[in-house]
């Protein structure tokens, strides 16, 4: 199937699975191949610049290299951003959205950081280029973990729900128009080989293809260990290796071997199940320590960029 | 006699599920009354512990007073906001009121508020318990369990509620709203223009009736908030082996310090036996098939990275714990491990040394 690539693409995984060094990696590759890209999360702190020797990302973005940049939203700022620079309203922004009580309505409020996040995506993603002369060809978005991750792609039903008038109103039917066109938003799920990861990856694709009524984009397999771990049928770890240790670390290799196995199984199920459910299929990304590379975030990202290259390239 | 909050923070996959079941173990054998409540919207809890949970405590086998349930926010919010309400008209107003039906049935984000809530609400129909253990969402998320109660109380006791339920209290006051040039009518077109006017009334509602049910959740949120704030209150930052993880843990240490709280231990986990990387050191590689290569490096790579998030790690807070992987345990063997691990983390909290050297891989 030919490689749809749409203007957002967002990467969603649970906790843990690597999204921040697959999103960085994708926003490389993308980079590479001649678009403007952005990596934009949503992190407590952006951990992206820090792995490049620069300090972490805000809101507005700042460049990591040719063509790729990194942001970080924040609610506050961008609330800012929108009543003082979007809709050019500094008083109302100072006397009641930034006012103590209204405040306090935003802070405890369930919903509205999601809200404004995808609002802001929108916004970067159509207005950016006039109002503040960031130009995108592509965002890459470093999601929350799946829980919160997902629920972004609960919002538009949400909104409609909700039968917001007012500036809300228009807001809701910009992000509603966005996330249903597929030329403009798509995900990537991002997996690992164990069970938890694999289990919740298999019931957050279905969910996402039903609240986006198009499949995900496809699944990358952070840390796959397919390619190395051979299937066998004795117990133990690899005799030429084992053989050579005392007997107390034999046992302790025998354990990491056989996390390796079970993590091959994992792999080889998850695929299975997946088979057919996304558009681009499962994407394996081989895992970094069965290699003899530095284990640096910074290089990790630049090995797994060479990995999606291939697979971009095997889908072109 | 006050009940002993332990909150387990951390990333994603860093195994704080299976680290508070085992720690719930632990605390329970050493004869606590424990209560383990999992506010993980992904309800792992019942893998760790071989047992189907749901929203009322349950009993777990192998441990005579341990509870556990795990967080089903819909239900339980559900359940709170209709027991204060008599009437069936009432409570049809409430379920059908958009702003609550969004809340109840959508978003994952009023997991922590309630959580807080389940939580005081557990001690009080159980007062004799001594410890609560609580495994909070991933990241950001956990950190939200300990901030929002404090906001929301303060937007519950605040002003803007207030003049909610005056609008809410007929048409006098929506003209009054309109025509008014008071800070509250300010702010309330101010919000109308953001939401539509609609919207504001309709929220308006919400919050009239809510009113009964309302008072008690807003004294269990005190209660959670002086809970967590209590002295006795332990939090545990869980990490593992991961390139990212020492940076990681500390942007959560940071936004705790934001607030005051401060974690207790980091807790290290998956860690492995440093002697296998000492002989690692003078294996023949030449006689090495492409596999055993490939594993030998893992283990290698594995060991240099732990090495430097255990280093990293102890700057982190006061103790510092390791705890070693336990690998492909079956749940029949599963209660019983996580019952010995338990034990030695809380002899490891409890010891007056800083470094636990019963669970330090070496």
């Amino acid at each position: 199937m030919a490689l749809i690539l749409p203007k957002i693409v967002f990467i969603l995984g649970k906790g843990g699975v690597g999204r921040s060094t697959v999103s960085a990696a994708l926003g490389m590759e993308l980079a590479r191949r001649g678009d403007r890209t952005l990596v934009f999360g949503w992190t407590v702190s952006d951990p992206i610049n820090p792995w490049f020797g620069l300090p972490p990302a805000g809101l507005t973005p700042s460049e990591l290299s040719a063509r790729l940049s990194v942001g970080n939203y924040g609610l506050d700022q961008t609330l800012k951003l929108y009543f003082v620079e979007h809709l050019k309203l500094p008083r109302f922004y100072k006397h009641v959205i930034n006012g103590v009580h209204v405040r306090r309505l935003i802070e405890a409020a369930p919903g509205i950081g999601e809200l404004f996040f995808i609002g802001h995506l929108w916004w970067l993603s159509t207005l950016a280029g006039a109002e503040a002369g960031l130009h995108f060809d592509r965002i890459v978005v470093d999601a929350p973990a799946t829980g919160h991750g997902a629920s972004l792609f609960d919002l538009p039903a949400v909104l409609s729900s909700l039968q917001a008038t007012g500036l809300l109103g228009v807001e809701a039917e910009r992000v509603i128009g966005m996330m249903s066109d597929p030329m403009r938003t798509g995900a990537f799920v991002v997996s690992l080989p164990e069970e938890l990861a694999a289990e919740e990856t298999v019931e957050l694709v279905p969910r996402l293809t039903q609240r986006m009524s198009r499949p995900p984009l496809g699944v990358f397999v952070n840390r796959s260990v397919t390619g190395t771990i051979t299937s066998r049928e004795e117990p133990g770890s690899p005799e030429s290796l084992a053989a050579q240790l005392s007997p107390a670390s034999r046992t302790h290799l025998d354990g990491v071997y056989g996390e390796l196995q079970g993590r091959a199984g994992f792999e080889r199920a998850l695929c299975k199940v997946l088979q057919g459910t996304t558009r681009h299929g499962v994407l394996p990304l081989t895992e970094q320590l069965f290699g003899t590379r530095a284990h640096h975030p910074r290089d990790i990202v630049h090995s797994l960029a060479t990995e999606i290259r291939a697979h971009l390239d095997g889908l072109a | 006699m006050t009940t002993r909050l332990h909150v387990l923070l951390g990333d994603g996959g860093v195994g704080k599920t299976t680290l508070a079941a085992s720690y719930a173990f632990g605390l329970a054998r050493r004869g606590g009354r424990v209560a383990l409540l999992s506010v993980d919207p992904a309800r792992r809890l019942q893998g760790a512990l071989g047992l189907a949970l749901t929203e009322d405590a349950v009993s777990v086998p192998g441990a005579a007073n341990l509870h556990a349930a795990v967080l089903m926010p819909e239900t339980t919010l559900r359940r709170w906001a209709t027991a204060g309400l008599p009437s069936a008209s009432e409570r049809d107003r409430l379920l059908n009121n958009r702003f609550f039906r969004v809340i109840a049935d959508r978003l994952g984000a009023t997991t922590d508020v309630i959580a807080a809530v389940r939580v005081a609400e557990w001690i009080e129909q159980d007062p004799s318990l001594t410890d609560v253990v609580i495994d909070t969402a991933p990241g950001r998320s956990g950190i939200e369990f300990l901030l929002r109660p404090g906001a929301l109380v303060a937007l519950l006791q605040g002003r803007l509620v207030m003049w909610l339920r005056r609008l809410a209290g007929g048409a006098s006051h929506a003209a009054e709203v309109e025509h008014s040039h008071g800070l509250s009518a300010r702010v309330l077109r101010g919000l109308g223009h953001v939401a539509g006017i609609e919207m504001l009334v309709e929220l308006a509602a919400l919050v009239s009736v809510v009113e009964q049910p309302f008072h008690q959740v807003l004294s269990r949120l005190e209660q959670a908030e002086a809970w967590i704030r209590q002295a006795s209150t332990r939090i545990l930052l869980v990490t593992t082996i991961r390139e990212d993880a020492v940076p990681a843990a500390r942007v959560l240490r940071d936004a705790l310090r934001h607030t005051r709280l401060a974690p207790t231990a980091v807790v290290v986990n998956q860690t492995l036996s440093t002697d296998l990387g000492l002989e690692l050191v003078h294996v023949d590689e030449s006689v090495l098939d492409a596999e055993a290569l490939a594993v030998m490096q893992y283990v290698r790579g594995y060991l240099e990275i732990q090495s430097s998030v255990l280093a990293d790690a102890r700057a982190l807070a006061p103790r510092l714990i390791a705890v070693p992987s336990l690998p492909g345990l079956d749940s029949d063997l599963r209660r019983d491990k996580l019952g010995e691990l338990g034990e030695r983390l809380c002899a490891a909290l409890t010891n007056s040394g800083r470094d636990a050297a019963s669970t330090d891989p070496g």
